[in-house]
């Protein structure tokens, strides 16, 4: 961090900064005011001295961070970041890297959220490696966005059509990643058939998840997310009833 | 010289035992390899590494073979950070960032195999000269520390967060304290360790444990990573490898004092609570270039300078781990990442660590290191050939890799939201420079501090004064005042304003 350009945008950003990081510990002094502090009484039993509150440590750590975001406040502004905090330009963000961080947060928060809870994890974490390397290996945006889309139709309609626990184990969703997976390799593969990095994708995206869910699974004898999911129900049924009483008996 | 011998025999013992064991070559072997990729491919580190094999070894193995994946990738990662730096200017990590300076222009002379060859050496050397300060100085702070009780405590903790934050901040000083405080906030949430008092769970029963160490790491030092790095970028124009990478004898003997010197220095930085390697590395680097002989080619391609930096961010391995074994207090952020190792496996670093473990743990790193310098000098062109994987292919490959040693350690699809959520903060924080490791120690160290500060205070009927009656605590004490008023503006003026006329 040299120029003093970089310096101007990251006082504009702690403008912003100082502001969220003011308001959440106000936020939370506020909820600390639950947690008793002078021995109020708690089901009938008499709480403790001020000392041994539960509320002690919090209280000094939010006064402690809101005093911070104060001063933090004082020199962004003092620096002229009140000024710029207000434009895009400012903030040293422009379109194309608004775009990169938006399709990247979508695909993370819908692969970790809709999809790895619901959908078998050789299966979305395929889909997951594959918009990965197909979206940002060029830095492309319409390849960004192609990407992201088919993650945000996989993961929220994992999300949205069975939305609470007791439906995680249902397929349909397995089986409309499967094919928005299948879907993407074909669109990838045939956007650029002669470069290496896509050639080797669909080969890394199927082995990587397959080895680390057997290794956990197997290995490690660990859980591994999902376990009714559409294939490794399969694998883990023909583990146990196929090939294990072949070295058991 | 009895305690010493003492000393020597239970390393022995704990040297023989695990050179007897065949899983110790399997498991050293691969991380050791596995680290030393991280630490190749650039925009990997080796906290990373830790921290990702701790959600697969972390407690699915036995605690000895747990720590050797961890140390050897530890060891590895800090070492392999230096292929990039030398061959494509890029440092691998932040640790090798000085050795870029001389490394480089080495390499452009034609000589990439003479400072791979040498760094290879330097490393080893380094990491051995740690290691030998950590079987010395553990069991001397180990006695010191039985007297270390609550209020002693409490204000280590919150000295490791100020220092960790003061010096591991590239912008303003009160980011870093930001960054620890919020930590130590988020080390507040579920039940309180005294009282059993529930605190900001929202009513979520998952919240009622708080929050689960391995998600944190892997959200503080993985995801924002995986963010940041998934941009477009073409591979460095890289310099041919050229030259015997085995190094010269001669050489090594004739900086032989460089080497010693900063591996005192690695080992001392790596001692600060949360100063990491690569403060280590451009302190020596500055070090050497005042004292050098040779200070006018520092830049140029100084091979004075090339060792100072890479024995030091070695040797910082061990200075590390003195707190971390001593006060449960990480020397660095990848120990910090160890300490989440060791607290899954319910071992709780700090004064009643079972001695045992402490002699493992120095066998492990010896042992680490020498796998570290066969592989260096041998497998050296293998690491080359990784360094042109782009970034682009294998941190989609590190988010899997996350996802699933997050969910396995502690088996909760829970733990994978709080670890993209910690994940986003973090990516945030980046953008706005504020360092990332005061945050994670502040999570780790949170627990202990809220404990032993309300436990000092009960002790004392709410009396402030034991803060300040016993004498290691006013010393404490002391030193956390200093390193806060030495940040505000006015008193910073005044004494420059004292020097200046001193002067």
């Amino acid at each position: 961090m040299t120029s003093s350009d970089d310096i101007a945008v990251l006082r504009a950003r702690d403008f912003w900064g100082a502001i969220v990081l003011g308001t959440l510990s106000i936020f939370f002094l506020w909820r600390t005011s639950f947690i008793p502090l002078f021995g109020e009484n708690r089901a009938g039993v008499s709480g403790g001295d001020w000392y041994n509150s539960a509320a002690l440590v919090p209280l000094g750590l939010f006064s402690g961070l809101l005093v911070l975001s104060l001063i933090l406040l004082g020199i962004s502004i003092k620096s002229g970041g009140a000024k710029m905090a207000f434009s895009a330009l400012g903030l040293g963000w422009d379109k194309a890297e608004a775009i990169r961080f938006t399709t990247l947060g979508l695909i993370l928060f819908f692969y970790i959220v809709g999809l790895v809870p619901r959908v078998d994890f050789i299966l979305c974490s395929g889909l997951l490696i594959t918009a990965l390397i197909f979206g940002y290996h060029g830095g492309h945006q319409n390849r960004m966005m192609t990407s992201c889309a088919s993650v945000v139709a996989a993961g929220g309609y994992a999300m949205f059509a069975h939305l609470p626990r007791s439906e995680w184990a249902l397929l349909s969703d397995d089986w409309i990643t499967l094919v928005l997976w299948a879907l993407l390799t074909v669109v990838a593969v045939s956007a650029s058939p002669r470069e290496r990095v896509a050639r080797i994708t669909p080969i890394l995206a199927l082995l990587l998840p397959l080895v680390l869910v057997l290794a956990m699974a197997f290995g490690f004898r660990q859980n591994v997310p999902n376990r009714g999911g559409l294939i490794f129900k399969q694998i883990e049924y023909h583990y146990y009833v196929t090939l294990k009483p072949l070295w058991s008996r | 010289m009895e305690f010493v011998f003492s000393q020597l025999m239970g390393f022995g013992s704990a040297f023989v035992a695990l050179v007897a064991d065949p899983l110790t070559y399997a498991y050293l072997i691969v991380s050791v390899f596995l680290g030393i990729t991280f630490g190749a491919l650039p925009g990997l580190t080796a906290t990373l590494a830790v921290t990702i094999l701790t959600g697969f070894f972390g407690n699915k193995i036995p605690l000895d073979y747990s720590l050797i994946a961890l140390l050897g990738a530890y060891v590895g990662a800090i070492y392999g950070g230096s292929y990039p730096s030398i061959l494509l200017n890029i440092p691998g990590t932040a640790a090798s960032a000085a050795t870029a300076m001389d490394g480089h222009p080495l390499a452009k002379a034609g000589r990439g195999g003479e400072a791979l060859g040498l760094i290879t050496t330097a490393s080893f050397i380094g990491t051995l000269i740690g290691t030998a300060a950590l079987l010395i100085f553990v069991w001397v702070l180990l006695l010191v520390s039985q007297n270390i009780a609550s209020p002693e405590k409490a204000l280590l903790a919150l000295f490791g967060i100020l220092l960790s934050g003061t010096l591991m901040s590239e912008d303003l000083v009160i980011k870093g304290w930001i960054s620890g405080l919020i930590g130590l906030a988020m080390a507040m949430v579920g039940l309180d360790p005294l009282l059993s008092e529930p605190r900001y769970t929202f009513g979520w029963s998952y919240m009622l444990s708080g929050f689960q160490v391995v998600p944190v790491l892997m959200g503080a030092f993985a995801v924002p990573q995986i963010m940041e790095g998934l941009k477009h970028a073409e591979v460095g124009k890289m310099v041919a490898l050229q030259g015997r990478i085995l190094p010269n004898m001669k050489t090594i003997r004739r900086y032989m004092p460089t080497i010693t010197r900063s591996g005192v220095i690695g080992t001392g930085v790596g001692a600060l609570p949360g100063v990491g390697e690569d403060v280590a590395g451009w302190v020596s680097y500055g070090v050497s270039k005042s004292v050098s002989k040779e200070a006018d080619q520092f830049g140029k391609g100084s091979v004075d300078g090339l060792l100072s930096s890479e024995t030091a961010n070695n040797a910082c391995i061990g200075g590390a781990l003195i707190p971390l074994l001593v006060l449960g207090i990480p020397g660095s952020p990848p120990a910090a990442a160890l300490m989440g190792a060791f607290k899954i496996n319910n071992v709780i670093p700090g004064p009643t660590i079972d001695p045992a473990i402490i002699l493992r743990v120095v066998a492990i790193l010896v042992l680490a290191s020498l796998t570290m310098f066969i592989l260096g000098l041998f497998t050296a062109r293998i690491f080359v050939k990784i360094l042109r994987i782009p970034k682009t292919v294998f941190l989609p490959v590190v988010m899997v890799l996350t996802t699933i040693g997050s969910f396995s350690v502690g088996g909760g699809i829970n733990d994978l939201y709080l670890m993209l959520g910690v994940g986003f903060v973090a990516y945030f924080m980046n953008l706005m420079r504020y360092p990332i490791a005061p945050l994670v120690i502040g999570v780790i160290l949170g627990s202990m501090f809220d404990e032993t500060l309300r436990r000092s205070l009960f002790l004392s009927d709410g009396s402030l004064g034991v803060f300040v009656s016993r004498p290691g605590a006013a010393v404490l004490l002391m030193l956390n005042i200093t390193l806060i008023a030495a940040q505000i503006p006015a008193l910073r003026r005044r004494l420059s304003r004292n020097s200046r006329k001193e002067a």
